[in-house]
């Protein structure tokens, strides 16, 4: 209106200059446009090829990884099959069945999200464990039974689909209920029944390798949400007495390391449950690595609910929605949403720290390589490639967890502000 | 124009009698009173400071008087929280800020209190919002975010989101400072046709025409009171007070 026709249709008319547009713009814009861009363009790329040069040349000449096929399966289920765990009968099958429960939830979670990030993440998980199957000489005394198994969770992200396809489970709190009972069965099958055959009981002990960590790390993070939650609702109530034990609570957990707590939790955590309540070192970490992490999800949480704007719980409340209404329909919502980043963060460093139970003597994946190389000396050259192949393990998994973090943002940033 | 023959039924909403309100050792209200009838539409200004936004926000209790009576309705505001929610769900208010809900969908926000605070079917919720929506001449938007609007629009369903829960007073609260010059309109106008349907009005506003045009009764604050009170007629051409005089001559 305020530009007369003409200066519009000549404005666009006009190709933009060629130094804007293409891979030769761009190169220009971003790698060479002062001299000592293009300094540091060059260095940097004698840098990255050099380094690429060196690093492909060490791991397909020199590298050793023969200790990564001699750990094999010890790096996924620890001591869980070896003749002192599980004598005279081969358990394997039993985390195997965990991963296949986990398997038909995360094809469930792909029936529920429609596709997406949910279906990636489950073909990736079942494909990764049937390619595991053709790995000719890990794992040792792995049988037939062994590779059909890994191979079965192909068909198990399938069955999760088809059950949110043609059942009436089809919603996310179908996946939720049946994650948690999967969760449960994993540990009561792991756990074993005293005669039961090819269920002979397996102390936690001997539980260990990456199913270790990951049975730590997803209790870990499916409680300290809630858990975390409360804390920051709590430090943040009205009540002095509420408000007190959670600022008390945060900061105790907060400012012990967890190394700290671990060891404690041996002697501490008998305490706060009942004499005869069941409970043993793997209980005990969990419990701690739970409440460590919840401590730090409240600090986050408590962020985001200190940043929104104090209009929206006014708005809500000249609506006559309640105190609780406000907090579960409009605060928390906004407030997780704003700080997913820190939560995801807090996850991950979660997982990671999932490693320091070794202190207490359990034999996490870390550990188990550790102490290959401890007691097989003629391995100890070996140790380069062993903690490479651990390093890229969990990097795996952690930028597994960063990336859906990414897609769930991006997803719920529709129409933000 | 519209709703002065309907102020024939003298019928008291809103009843304030020397309300004071204090922020601290700050003494924001100093002893407000007045009576505000069914049907009126009452236009509250005065320059910033003065106490009137603080006064429409004691109406239903996001602030807190420490003196006085207010009775809306027939209800006292007290600390029973009965009455409050009670209240508060007779009185719908619309903020400078909008202050939508930014992660729910239009048709969502105005939704939510009806099926959480009334507790109406969902369907029956569906379709007052999307009355609400046609009302105030939106009804495309309704499956946009907050954020996805222009200001004008947001308004406007800040406007359907209160009456949703079918108050009986509404209370404006500057609801087009934050606007752009150019949305202003459309929001007076769902407001003009509010107040032509006979709802009881309390607005703070500098929109000194739509006082003029729309407005039964004037109120100016300053310094926490009540400066003077009159119909537009008399405040525009007659104000008595030299503090009217002053305030109207900076503003128009």
């Amino acid at each position: 209106m305020m530009t007369d026709n003409g200066d519009i249709t000549t404005a666009s008319v006009i190709a933009p200059p060629r130094s804007e547009v293409g891979v030769i713009g761009w190169l220009r814009t971003n790698l060479f446009s002062t001299w000592y861009d293009t300094t540091m363009t060059v260095i940097s790329l004698v840098v990255v090829v050099w380094l690429m040069w060196f690093g492909l040349t060490w791991a397909f000449g020199d590298a050793e990884w023969r200790v990564i096929g001699t750990l094999g399966g010890q790096f996924i289920i620890g001591q869980f099959n070896t003749e002192s765990a599980c004598p005279g009968q081969n358990c394997f099958w039993r985390p195997q069945v965990g991963l296949l429960l986990a398997t038909i939830v995360l094809g469930m979670a792909w029936g529920v999200a429609g596709g997406g990030t949910a279906k990636k993440v489950a073909l990736a998980v079942a494909v990764v464990a049937a390619v595991m199957s053709l790995i000719p000489y890990s794992f040792e005394r792995m049988g037939m039974d062994v590779r059909i198994l890994l191979v079965a969770n192909i068909p198990a992200v399938f069955l999760g689909l088809a059950i949110t396809r043609y059942t009436p489970w089809r919603e996310v709190k179908h996946v939720a209920i049946v994650g948690v009972a999967s969760f449960l069965l994993t540990l009561f099958l792991l756990r074993g029944v005293e005669g039961l055959p090819g269920m002979h009981p397996v102390s936690v002990i001997h539980w260990g390798g990456l199913m270790l960590n990951v049975l730590l790390a997803v209790a870990g993070i499916v409680l300290s949400l809630p858990i975390g939650i409360g804390l920051a609702l709590g430090r943040r109530s009205q009540l002095p007495v509420v408000k007190l034990l959670c600022v008390a609570f945060i900061e105790i957990f907060r400012g012990v390391p967890l190394i700290t707590l671990l060891f404690m939790s041996q002697v501490l955590v008998p305490l706060a449950f009942p004499e005869n309540f069941p409970q043993n070192s793997l209980f005990r970490a969990a419990v701690v690595i739970t409440l460590f992490s919840s401590a730090y999800m409240a600090e986050n949480i408590r962020g985001g609910l200190q940043a929104l704007h104090p209009g929206q719980a006014e708005a809500a409340r000249a609506l006559g929605l309640s105190g609780w209404q406000i907090t579960f329909l409009i605060s928390l919502p906004q407030a997780i949403r704003n700080v997913i980043p820190a939560i995801v963060g807090q996850f991950i460093a979660l997982f990671k720290d999932t490693s320091l139970v070794y202190i207490i003597g359990m034999l996490d994946v870390v550990e188990i390589g550790r102490a290959f190389i401890q007691g097989n000396p003629e391995y100890l050259p070996s140790a380069r490639e062993l903690f490479i192949f651990l390093a890229i393990v969990f990097w795996i998994f952690t930028y597994g967890m960063s990336y859906v973090s990414r897609r769930v943002e991006d997803h719920l940033r529709v129409g933000t502000r | 124009m519209t709703a002065s023959d309907e102020t024939a039924t003298t019928e008291e909403m809103i009843v304030c009698r020397d309300v004071h309100k204090w922020f601290g050792s700050f003494h924001a209200l100093k002893g407000v009173s007045t009576t505000i009838t069914r049907g009126e539409v009452v236009v509250v200004f005065g320059p910033s400071g003065s106490g009137k936004s603080t006064f429409i926000r004691t109406i239903n209790r996001l602030e807190e008087h420490q003196r006085g009576d207010i009775i809306v309705d027939g209800i006292e505001l007290s600390n029973d929280v009965r009455n409050i929610e009670a209240i508060r769900s007779e009185v719908g208010m619309v903020f400078q800020s909008f202050n939508l809900f930014p992660h729910l969908t239009v048709l969502d926000n105005i939704m939510l209190a009806p099926l959480k605070v009334r507790k109406w079917p969902k369907d029956q919720a569906e379709e007052v919002a999307m009355s609400l929506l046609e009302r105030v001449g939106i009804p495309e938007q309704a499956v946009k975010f907050p954020g996805e609007l222009s200001g004008g629009q947001q308004q406007r369903v800040a406007i359907a989101r209160a009456l949703a829960m079918q108050p009986k007073i509404m209370l404006f609260d500057e609801p087009t400072s934050a606007l752009d010059p150019e949305m202003i309109k459309e929001v007076l106008d769902a407001m003009r046709e509010l107040a032509e349907s006979g709802m009881t009005m309390i607005v703070v506003t500098h929109e000194m025409g739509f006082a003029r045009e729309v407005s039964n009764r004037m109120i100016m604050f300053d310094e926490g009171v009540i400066v003077e009170e009159g119909t537009p007629h008399d405040i525009f051409n007659n104000p008595q007070q030299e503090r009217t005089k002053l305030f109207l001559s900076q503003i128009i």
